[in-house]
Order: C-alpha cells, then structure tokens, then sequence
C-alpha cells in the first residue's frame, strides 16, 4: 500500500476533527497587511552585495529572564495525551488502576505517575499544545530546533541547545554550554561552529568515556599520561602552540587543551559519574541516570545551561496498557521509570535550591489518538498534545489551555495568542526564559539572509508561553 | 531546502503575472531560503559573491596554519619558476597564467613526501606505506608522479573511496527523515556505484541510469534508490516531483537555487544570490519538475516485513497516481500551492535552459536524462565538484551554488556582477576536455592529480598573502575524513579489525562501510570513535573537517588507539615488530609508518632523548601514541 493510501486508510479510520500537517497557521486580517506592507521583497538586495558581517539583530523584547538553566526532556516516540497530563478517562477503555485524581483542580493518573502526582503543585501542564507533523524524525527534529526541519533554515538550523550555547557559554568554563544525554540522535549545532554542539553523552557510573587513559588510571602528576601528554607537547610543540597566524590551529590545539582539562578532573568525575544509591533513587533506569547526572551538572555549576536528555520508546501502537505483554513497551513499563526520574529530578533541584534557576521543559514530538484503543490495542498518531513547565518562576498546580471532551483538539488555547501553542512557542518560552532575546536573528548563515532565532519573529507569529509565570489557573 | 513550506503561513498572490498569468508568490524572508540537503557546502563554506568567501578564507587560514608547523621542512624547496611553460588548455596553463598576471609566486612544488602522502589520501582513503614511501622516493625514473596515480586509481581502495564519495553525494543512507532504504537498499546502490567505478562507466552513464531508473525492487536495482531520497510523506505528489527534481538538479548540475524556485519566483528572492534565479519563475521550475510528473514510487514490504517494514521502493512511469503533466491542483504540501491559471491546470515538460522538449517514444525521465547529460553544465558541475574536493575549494564554490548567468567569460554580466568562477576559462576548459574524454572519472582525477597546480605545496616561502588564496597560489590542507583516521591508524600499526556490517559481512576498513552511521554492528566500541570526526549521516548532519573535544579525548585514550600503542600487543603489530630496532631506526620507522616521513633533527633528537629516559618499551609506546596525536597525522597536508 502506497503511503498516500496508508494516511487516506489513516484518516478514514479516524474521523475525528483534526488539523493537518499543512494546516498553515492563521494570520489576521491585521497582521496579513502588516506583513504585505512590510516590503517583503528586494529589501536586501544590494546592502548584500560584498556587506561584510553583520551582527545579530533583534527587536528588544523583553523577555522573562527567571532561568539560569534548562532541562528539555523529549519523551520520543510520542506519549499518549489523554492518559498522562490530559488525562481523558475513557469508561472500560482506561485502566482503573489508573487511579484518577483530582489534584489542584487537575486530573491525574495517580495510579500510574504517583510521584509526579505528587508534585502537581509544582507543574503547569500545557494543554493546548499541538504538533505540526506526525513523522517520529520529522517532529522529533521540530521539537528541538523549533521550527520545520523539511523547509528552508530547517536543514542547518542548531538545536535550541545550541542557540543556547552560543548566547551563554563564557570564557574558561569547564563543561560545555549543550549537553544532551542519551540523545544519539539528537539534532546538533547545524551551521553553528563545532563548539555550540552537544556534548553527548549516554551517563554510565563510571562517568565520561575516554576522560582516563587507560594505561593511567589515575592521572598523577609525572604519571604515564602526564608524561606522554609532556612528551606530545614537546614533540608537536612547534605545530600546536603559540599561533601566531590565526585561529584554527590553535582551535585544534583549544581542543586538547579543554580534552585534558577534563580528563582525571575530580569535578568532571564527581559530576558525570554517580553512585549505584543515587542511581536507585532515581529508579535505576537509563532515564533515571540521564535526570541524575542532569541535576549534578547543574550543581556543579561549570557552565552548562542546556542538557538535553531523551526518553524513547513511548511509540506505542500496540498493547499500550500491557494487557497482553505487561512487561512489553507499555505505559506502565514507560511510565515508571519516567515517574521516578523525573520526580526525583524536580525534588533534588528544589532540595538543592536549583529549581527557581532551572526551567525544566517536558514534551513529546506529538501526541496519540485518543478515545477508544486501536485494533492492535493502542494509540496512533495524533497532532493534539501536551507539554510539561516546572522551575525558574513557572507558577505551578496549574493546567493552561483545555482540549475538546475526548483530548483530540484544542478547545481554550488558554493564552494571549488564541490559538494552540506549537513547538516554535516553546522553543520561544525557553529563550525568554533564560533572557535570549528571542527575536534575535543571526546574520552568519552561510546565506547571509538572517537566522532567526524563533522562525517568523519579524512577524510576531510565534512567541513565549508568558501565562506559564503568572495569571490565574485554568483547569 | 524549500522542501519544506509547511509553516510558510503566507501566500499572497500579487497582481504581477510571471508568465500565462501565473501569479507571483510572495513569500516571507528569511524562512524560505534554499538550503539543498547538500548542506556541508552551505554550512561549512559562504557564498562567493565576489570570489573571496569566508570558507575560502577559512581553509586559507587553517592551510598557514598548518604549513607553518610542519615540523618537516624539506631539503629541497625552491622558488617556484614560470619559466616552464604549460601546455595551452591545460589545468597548469590557466593557473600559473592567472597567478603570472597577478604577479604572485606560487608555492614551491610538493616534496616526494608530500605528493605521495596526499595523492595516496586523496585518491584512495588510505595513506601509504612505508615500503610505498621508499620506493617512490628512490625512484629516480622520469614521470614517477604520474605512474603511482595510475597505480592508485587502479588499487581497490580507489574504489572504496569513491564509493563514500558518490554515496555522501547521492545521500545513499538506510533511513532520512522521511524514507528508509535500509541495509539491502543502501547495499545496492554502493554495488551499482562499485559496479559503475570498476567497469570506469561514463559520468554521464551514471547519471542517466540513476535519473530514469525504473523497476520492481529496490534492493535488487540499486539505482532506484536515488529517486526514492526524493519521496517526501503526507503531501500531495507534487512535494516528491519537486523534491526529486531539486535533488537531481543539486546532484548533477550544481544549481541548488531550483530549488527555491520550486516555490516561488526568483525575482524578490534570490536577487542579490543568482544573477540568473532572480530571472527565472517558478512557471519555468514547474517545467524541470515536470519530468518527474509520470513517476511514481511506491513501497513495497519485504518479504517477512513486520508491520510493513522493511519494504522497497519500486519505481515507475504513467502510473495511476503519475500520468498527467504536473498538476496545478493543490493548496497544501510542503510548498505554495499550486493553482490553475485561468483554464491551465497542468504544466508540460520543458528544459527551459534550451527550449527542448521530450521527444515521441521517450519517457519524461528518459528526455530529462538526455537534457541533462547533454547540457555542458553537466560537465562543468561535474569538474567543479571534483576540483572543490581535491584542492578544498571549488572554482564555483559551493559547489551546488552554480549562477548560469555568470559562468561564460565572453559575456560577463553587468556590474556589480561579476563572474561566478574563480578561473572561468579554466572551468569551461576542464568541462569540455571531460566532454572529450567520454566523461571518464579516472581521467579527470589523474588530470587534476598530475597537474603541477595540485602538486604545489601547502607551505609558503616567504611572505603570503590570503588575497591569493583564489588563485590557488598554495594548496589548501584538510582533515582527514573520519574513516582516514581510522584506516590510517589500523593500517600503520598494524592492529586490522574486522566489524560485522548488516548486509556486509565483514568488513576491515571504515572505508568500505556502507554508510557513515550506525556501523559496525553492536558490540564494536568504534562507533562513538568515527562519530567524534563527524562523518555526517548523508541526511541532517554534515561531513565536516571541524575539530573537536570528543576527537582529542578519543586520539589520545580511545581504545581504538590506545590497543594500537602497545609494546605488548600484537605479534605482527607496528611496535612488537620494530621494538628490538635501535633508537634512531625505531624513530624513523614509526615516523615513516604513522606520518609517511623521515623525523626531521628536532623530532629525532626529541624523540631520541624521551627514548633514553624511563623504562624503554613505554616510552616507545608513547612515542608511537604522540605520532597518532600530532597535528600532520590528522591533516591532509
């Protein structure tokens, strides 16, 4: 069956209301002749012939300015809605060990995310979120660089990390500005300099790969790897040091530097590697770690203020209760680890004084069908969504926006925009939040046609989620 | 790319009409910019607006660099003489014509060193061996240059290199953000690319069979699998002509700006970009994509496929689905909508470049195929991207970013345009002798390789400067690829690995794997390792020369490297085998194995002293592991 008839089938299965990947967001009749009178065209024709670089320019927003860190968790593969933070309970559809509560006006699946239940008072769930594709890479690409991966800037756009790092890192520091844990896959730093790209990194207790040498376990001064890195450098010296010429070389030669600044470095190893204790509190999954060795990099404060970390596997098509496998890929089976690492993330950073400087962002690339289950005893893909806000001034015990009665379509997007929230809005939040500018825009593309840090800024067509600071909640 | 339109929110259709009353989409800056998935080329290098782009300036800057720590300054440098005529037409005769006119001195020519490393590196992947530094260093014999390039282009490894070469071109991966090919895909397009390679098929050949590819089963016809990069999913069918046309356009022209033009006009768009895009319509695009219109490719699951995967693409022409001329009938997709003008609801076929059509008893493909091969842009994109390999740079550079308003030096464009190509007459030469030499691959990589141009060296004597960087006054240096790292270090040490490739069996060297991501298979720490020098994945990530923390962790403690170092490893291993030599012959052989070269006096005495100290056998090792972190094992100098 051909792709086409695949999504026709798709569609005709399910009748709901549904906005498509096309659907073009809607401009007012205001806006439309802002944009038309705007002179769209031949505005930088000549200026950009032979122009040398421009610095980034911006409109001056202001912007919310509360977070010092980020923690964006993608919860890839796309977690069900309607059973977790909109939760739409379905009669003989939806498990009752579910256990459905009503916390802070908001229903919970306290059977199933108890811990996270618990800190509800903390979370300001977005609900009138909505994806604008529903292809795994395609969306899960949209989440982390804002904006369409297929068009124009998406192919060399940086993820929001990367922008991040480009506006934040300083001088000296330590680690880098982007880390992404168990994020293989991860979209990187685009056409950004191969500083601004994630630090990847899959956390293991023993800490950051290659960061000892193995024929020197400890790394003592006048030990084997200080005397071979010595006689390196006085083998290379002429090649690496002292360039008088400009920077590459000695960007080469940065790299080692920063390289063996990290090696056999107590803080790099008390901050990446952790502690089978820890490790349990924070449920002994690869999740759990990722979240635990978030929180340690962000207490050790060495110049990180991105860490990306990926949960996969929510893709769940078939058996999505587990009634048939439960030990299969289920939302329990998912859901725990989640619940443990995530609650224990949000305890240790407000515990530690962090959470009021670290904004803590949880989202999928879109979300599934909702009501009843499908044949195959799960949830297919669906553009209605949810996203998680806790941290730096995020007032929580909250829910913005609501969904129709099933959870398949925005019904109160809830902020000032009117409209559902899309991941450009977001990307846009985090930029406030940690004070960018968020209608900043680049002129170092290789078109030289301007990067826009949020696509359309000019237009003001996305922006900042501002309702996640203050306002009245809306359930 | 403008592949994608989708939150492109603002279609206006103004009152100008482009042609037969096709309107003019306006749309917003900067979203809509063209970015083909060629990428690397826009990333890593900038536009040549007037032939001074900050890349060119960028590998200008890393060439002084490098050349001026190049601990090894060889004995026999000397002033560069025009004094030797060059042939007329010739490579040489161009380049040494632009640099006389300028008045500038070239480099001094390579040393045997020198060429032998980087023509080995360049043509095969490899570098070479001690045994092959020694013998072509001794041979006195006249034109031994060009003897051990006819020896490279005819080794295996040529064949491997080229093969992740024309792969990272035609995006040859087993998954992109919209389609999987999968192993046995991914497999059959590197065997028709090997098979083309081997038998020396024309370039022309090449593209025809991959532009009018048609069959049943992807894994079976590699070929088929070009078209099948271009299927775009959940839009309408004109998003997979477009996106196919402005791949091929890309691939095998070097005119990424077709692209842009597949959704709107040049005019507003692309005027301070291409003195030519800015004149062309999205009607005329429309024509290009037109070729596509009767093609279909659809998917079929393979044989014990679970939930439909994997599957395989087949290809075909005047399908159900694809048999009418490009329909001007939709409103969604990944581009503006494409709507009939007045009582035209379709656009024919035409190659607007020279008004040709397609011929009676001549699929679409097969007239475009014809159009295409048959146009000198064809040759001249071709060279271009074979020269922007071998000397860093292209002469129209980006290599994709062709201006055809700008190229022809009889008629150069009005100011302040100014011509494309650094060396127009240069291109056009290089393109017609392709033309003349059947489009032969191996000719045009032994006519750049023996031209004196390429042999210059990277050093300089005496003062430089980066204006003359565009006349190639001094070759330019590069990284080695992720998969010239590894195969360098397993090669001189000795240590040969052997990784288990889905659908590959096993294979010894990152060059021969089928793509540049996911292998080898599980269970081989090597990944991460090829990662960190950033191979690309023929999709969103780019091959790039940049450097990295990553990369210096893992040259210095990898276990990749750090198993190669070892005074105990290995019976047949690099060291085990030479550790018994005396100090100055053990220094010169790990030189000459690890950086294809003599140490100069610093570097022996240096090494000599760190020998005599300690216990012997680790400093050997950590002589042989300073060698694999030296800054000229890891540039193609």
């Amino acid at each position: 069956m051909s792709e086409r008839d695949r999504v026709r089938r798709f569609f005709k299965r399910h009748p709901h209301h549904h906005l498509t990947f096309f659907q073009r967001p809607y401009v007012s009749r205001r806006q439309f002749f802002q944009i038309a009178g705007a002179g769209v065209t031949g505005s930088f024709l000549l200026p950009r012939l032979g122009q040398a670089q421009q610095p980034p320019t911006s409109q001056g927003v202001a912007t919310q300015n509360t977070a010092k860190n980020v923690i964006f968790i993608l919860l890839a593969g796309a977690i069900s809605h309607t059973d977790t933070f909109d939760l739409k309970v379905v009669n003989g559809v939806t498990p009752t060990n579910f256990a459905p509560a009503t916390v802070n006006g908001i229903n919970w699946p306290m059977g199933l995310l108890p811990k996270i239940g618990a800190l509800l008072p903390n979370l300001a769930l977005v609900r009138s979120m909505q994806a604008h594709a529903l292809v795994h890479t395609l969306a899960q690409h949209w989440t982390q660089i804002g904006r369409n991966p297929a068009a124009a800037l998406g192919n060399i756009a940086p993820n929001i990390g990367s922008v991040v790092s480009i506006e934040k890192t300083q001088p000296g520091q330590l680690f880098p500005a982007f880390i992404a844990l168990n994020s293989g896959a991860c979209v990187t730093n685009g056409y950004f300099p191969a500083t601004y790209a994630p630090f990847k990194l899959n956390p293991l207790a023993t800490g950051i790969p290659n960061t000892t040498n193995p024929d020197d376990p400890v790394g003592a001064a006048g030990g084997r790897f200080s005397q071979m890195y010595t006689q390196l450098q006085a083998i290379d010296g002429p090649l690496r040091t002292n360039s008088p010429y400009g920077k590459p070389l000695q960007d080469y030669n940065d790299f080692y530097t920063a390289a063996q600044q990290m090696m056999y470095n107590k803080v790099v190893d008390s901050t990446f590697a952790f502690s089978s204790t820890d490790s349990a509190r924070y449920g002994s999954s690869s999740f759990g770690n990722a979240c635990l060795v978030a929180k340690q990099v962000l207490a050790a404060n060495q110049g990180t203020r991105f860490i990306l970390i990926t949960n996969l596997n929510w893709d769940m098509h078939q058996d999505i209760y587990g009634q048939q496998n439960p030990k299969g890929n289920n939302l329990y089976t998912m859901g725990t680890p989640l619940d443990n690492g995530y609650s224990a993330l949000l305890t240790d950073l407000q515990t530690g004084g962090l959470l009021n400087q670290t904004m803590v962002v949880m989202v999928g690339e879109f979300g599934r069908t909702v009501g009843p289950l499908s044949a195959a005893g799960g949830r297919d893909h669906w553009l209605q969504q949810s996203a998680v806000f806790a941290g730096a001034g995020v007032k929580g015990g909250r829910a913005i926006g609501s969904t129709t009665a099933d959870g398949s379509a925005t019904a109160d997007p809830g902020w000032g925009r009117g409209r559902s929230i899309n991941p450009e809005d977001i990307e846009a939040t985090i930029y406030s939040a940690l004070g960018i500018d968020w209608t900043t825009v680049r002129h170092d593309d290789p078109f030289g046609r301007g990067f826009e840090y949020v696509p359309f800024s000019d237009q003001n067509l996305y922006g900042p989620i501002n309702e996640l600071w203050g306002g009245t909640s809306t359930t | 790319m403008c592949r994608g339109f989708i939150s492109c929110f603002l279609i206006l259709a103004s009152a100008a009409s482009a042609q037969d009353g096709i309107p003019d989409f306006v749309v917003p800056h900067p979203e809509c910019l063209l970015f083909g998935p060629r990428y690397n080329e826009f990333v890593s290098k900038a536009l040549n607006l007037n032939n001074l782009t900050p890349h060119r300036a960028a590998v200008g800057d890393l060439t002084r660099n490098v050349a001026a720590r190049l601990a090894f300054v060889p004995p026999d440098s000397r002033t560069f003489s025009f004094a030797q005529p060059s042939e007329p037409g010739t490579i040489d005769f161009y380049i040494f014509g632009a640099l006389q006119a300028a008045g500038v001195t070239p480099a001094p020519p390579t040393t045997d060193y020198e060429f032998i490393r980087r023509v080995t590196l360049d043509l095969t992947g490899r570098i070479p061996s001690p045994s092959q530094v020694s013998t072509f260093v001794s041979d006195t014999t006249p034109n031994k240059r060009a003897r051990l390039v006819d020896q490279l282009i005819a080794a295996p490894q040529w064949i491997d290199k080229w093969t992740m070469f024309l792969g990272d071109l035609y995006q040859n991966n087993s998954q992109n953000s919209q389609i999987r090919r999968f192993p046995d895909g991914v497999k059959a397009l590197n065997d028709y690319v090997r098979g083309a390679l081997t038998a020396n098929e024309p370039y022309d050949q090449m593209a025809r069979d991959l532009i009018t590819a048609t069959g049943t089963n992807s894994y079976q016809l590699g070929t088929l699998n070009l078209l099948a990069g271009g299927v775009v999913t959940g839009g309408p069918i004109q998003d997979i002509f477009d996106q196919q046309t402005a791949n091929i356009f890309d691939m095998f022209m070097g005119i990424a700006h077709v692209n842009c033009l597949l959704c709107h006009n040049g005019h507003g768009h692309l005027d301070a970009l291409s003195l030519w895009g800015s004149q062309t319509t999205r009607y005329e695009a429309w024509q290009l994509s037109s070729y596509l219109s009767h093609t279909e490719a659809t998917r079929t699951a393979a044989p014990g496929a679970v939930n439909g995967q994997p599957y395989y693409w087949n290809v075909a022409d005047n399908t159900k689905a694809a048999h009418l001329d490009y329909p001007l009938n939709t409103t969604t997709g990944n581009r503006p909508p494409r709507q009939p003008s007045g009582a035209q609801t379709n656009v024919a076929p035409m190659y607007f470049f020279n008004g040709d059509t397609p011929r009676s008893g001549e699929s679409y493909r097969q007239a475009l195929a014809r159009d295409i091969t048959s146009d000198f842009q064809f040759a001249r994109a071709t060279v271009n991207r074979f020269w922007a390999y071998f000397f860093q740079v292209g002469l129209v550079d980006p290599p994709d970013q062709f201006d055809p308003a700008r190229l022809d030096p009889n008629n150069p464009p009005a100011a302040p345009w100014t011509l494309q190509p650094t060396n127009p007459q240069l291109l056009n030469s290089l393109a017609q002798d392709f033309i003349n030499h059947q489009y032969d691959l191996k000719w045009l990589m032994r006519t750049i390789v023996n031209s004196q141009a390429y042999q210059l060296s990277s050093r300089y004597n005496g003062a430089y400067s980066s204006a003359w960087d565009a006349l190639y006054a001094r070759h330019f240096v590069r990284r080695l690829w992720s998969e010239e790292v590894h195969d360098a270090i397993a090669q001189s040490s000795n240590i040969v690995p052997a990784y288990t490739v889905a659908s590959n069996g096993t294979l010894n060297w990152a060059m021969q794997f089928p793509e540049p991501l996911n292998t080898p298979s599980a269970g081989n720490a090597v990944t991460p390792f090829l990662d960190a020098f950033l191979r690309g994945n023929r999709d969103d990530e780019v091959r790039s020369g940049d450097g990295s923390i990553s990369q210096a962790l893992d040259l210095m403690n990898d276990p990749f490297v750090m198993s190669r170092v070892k005074s105990n490893g290995p019976a047949g291993s690099l060291l085990v085998q030479n550790l018994s030599l005396p100090d100055s012959q053990l220094i010169d052989t790990l030189f000459m194995a690890v950086l294809s070269r003599h140490p100069n006096g610093q570097e022996l005495a240096t090494a000599e002293s760190q020998l005599a100290s300690g216990t012997r056998s680790q400093q050997a090792e950590n002589l042989l592991w300073s060698l694999y972190n030296k800054v000229d094992f890891v540039f193609n100098y």
